[in-house]
């Protein structure tokens, strides 16, 4: 067989199950998305609506707003948490760190654990009766000592931050111990002979060598928050109330549990709009070295 | 302060705070190891030193919650799902690596982004599709959806691995006569083995600790183990010593194959943009 015939047949299956698994369901889904779309009734699923269902979410829905709010402050919080403190783990780890190996191959532990149980251990920790972290805040801020954290609406949603920023540290340490690692030795220590202060080397040769991996790692880490389910689901299941009602919550709650699949679709939809700018900025550092 | 002070203090505090990150990620693990070990009455306590059991682990395989059930269902699932995928994966991965293909680009791109759609915006279809044809609460169902989320990554991942081949040996041998799928199945794919074993094992995570999809397309003969979790619950509240003992036996397995193949983490997880 020719080179020429075969290089398409080689990838045909793959394509084939892209297209099957990923690109019809999403075509599938903005149709459902202008449709009546009840799961209880039969020929609902066909029946044109227009765009209610979008109108709908924007001007009839708080429940809708409410978790783009949250899912907003979710995504810039543990986003925001979760580079700070693996730039600080990768800088302490960097290149002649102590127990650098050791200490990354104990970063693939957490990242091996399937976010439902990382749900579920922090639903633990934070037992007002017998939860370890519930005892260690109310020794370290008495104010919190006997305060049932998943009860409370802004502490269930701290919980929920420190759990995602627990679960995503370690791989982004990971990453930026490699960024750290492309970062020429030769021009730090000249900048330290010519009597740089160590915030003014991190500031002006670190930072900006590391730019293209932290934007990298921001930009993936913004993805899987705004996508937050399984955490959610085992930890709070959204509440108390929707205080911590994530849009992937809430389309799940809809579709799933109401069954207004046509409603769940058309703001999994809007949810699709984001994704779509972060995918492009993604795809070209992926795309950068070639 | 001399400077060699200087720098022996800057090292402990180094020192300080790495052990104080290890400890806090450390914890919520331990956790869940001690809870795993203590007995019922002693779960409900905030003991550091108890008498360990290991009747949780005995428990959670009997009625009514039958853990083996879900166990068996993961294994399944996981197994079969990279079954399909490396085997596709790596033939476009090749193509992909050695040829130039009109659309190539759009075509990696479009790969890529998959892995970015929300997994709810894809379950709402197939959920109403399984239901129609009967593959609700079935593995087959599940292995299906599982290729959505693992495809992006196996082809991904091993075309970084087949670039890093080189091309001199494939070349010499084609020049000795051998057709292009001779090259691939007697050189390349002993050369791409241990890379496509990386790839089998990082798809077979992901499919072990997928959630939403099972979650939505099962509820008794297809359970996996993250949504057999939800068992541990009685009227007085959860069950901790079995929920901590199921959660160790769906995160040990994966312990040891992270461990295996820690060096392409990285690599795997961003798709090439970090090498």
């Amino acid at each position: 067989m020719r080179d020429n015939t075969l290089k398409y047949l080689l990838v045909l299956p793959a394509v084939f199950v892209v297209f099957a698994t990923a690109i019809w369901p999403l075509i599938e889904s903005l149709r459902l998305s202008f449709t009546v779309g009840r799961l209880n009734r039969p020929g609902s699923l066909d029946q044109y609506l227009g765009w209610e269902n979008f109108t709908w979410a924007f001007s009839q829905e708080p429940a809708f707003w409410n978790s783009v709010w949250v899912t907003a402050i979710y995504t810039v919080l543990t986003v925001a948490l979760t580079t700070l403190f693996a730039l600080g783990l990768a800088m302490l780890l960097a290149p002649g760190g102590k127990f650098r190996s050791g200490v990354q191959t104990l970063l693939i532990l957490p990242f091996a654990m399937s976010p439902a149980l990382i749900g579920v251990s922090f639903r633990f920790m934070f037992n007002p009766e017998f939860g370890l972290f519930d005892a260690f805040f109310g020794v370290m801020i008495p104010p919190l000592a006997d305060v049932s954290w998943l009860a409370d609406p802004v502490l269930a949603f701290a919980v929920c931050v420190m759990a995602d920023v627990w679960g995503w540290i370690p791989f982004l340490t990971l990453v930026l111990i490699g960024g750290l690692a492309s970062v020429p030795q030769d021009t730090i220590e000249a900048a330290q002979v010519d009597g740089a202060s160590g915030w003014r080397v991190f500031k002006d040769v670190t930072l900006p060598q590391l730019a293209p991996v932290l934007a990298v790692v921001i930009i993936l880490k913004s993805i899987f928050s705004l996508k937050t389910f399984d955490q959610i689901f085992m930890l709070t299941n959204g509440g108390p109330g929707t205080a911590t009602q994530t849009l992937s919550h809430y389309i799940y709650f809809n579709g799933m549990k109401y069954g207004q699949i046509g409603y769940a679709a058309s703001v999994a939809w809007l949810m699709v709009i984001p994704m779509i700018f972060l995918t492009y900025a993604y795809a070209k550092f992926v795309f950068r070295k070639d | 302060m001399t400077g060699k002070q200087k720098k022996q203090i800057t090292s402990a505090i180094q020192t300080i705070l790495i052990l104080i990150a290890i400890f806090i990620m450390l914890v919520p693990i331990l956790w869940i190891f001690m809870a795993a070990f203590k007995s019922h009455v002693d779960v409900y306590q905030l003991k550091l030193f108890f008498t360990p059991t290991f009747e949780n682990f005995g428990l959670v395989f009997d009625a009514p919650y039958y853990l083996g059930d879900k166990l068996l269902n993961s294994t399944i699932i996981a197994f079969v799902t990279v079954l399909f995928a490396i085997p596709i994966a790596t033939m476009a991965a090749y193509s992909f690596s050695r040829f130039r293909l009109r659309g190539e680009t759009a075509m990696l791109v479009v790969i890529l982004a998959t892995q970015f759609v929300p997994a709810v915006v894809i379950i709402l279809p197939f959920f109403v599709m399984f239901r129609d044809v009967g593959l609700l609460d079935t593995r087959l169902g599940l292995i299906l959806v599982n290729l959505a989320i693992v495809m992006p990554f196996a082809i991904w991942m091993i075309k970084g691995f087949i670039d890093g081949i080189p091309m001199d040996t494939e070349e010499a041998a084609m020049v000795d006569g051998s057709s292009r799928i001779q090259v691939i199945l007697n050189i390349v794919l002993p050369m791409a083995a241990p890379g496509l074993l990386t790839a089998g094992i990082f798809c077979f995570i992901i499919a072990w600790n997928e959630f939403l999809f099972a979650l939505i397309l099962t509820n008794k003969d297809a359970v996996t183990l993250p949504i057999g979790l939800a068992l541990f619950k009685a009227e007085e509240g959860d069950l901790w010593n079995l929920l901590s003992a199921a959660g160790i036996i769906i995160m040990l397995p994966m312990f040891v194959l992270a461990l295996i193949i820690r060096k392409y983490f990285v690599q795997g997880m961003t798709m090439g943009a970090v090498r």
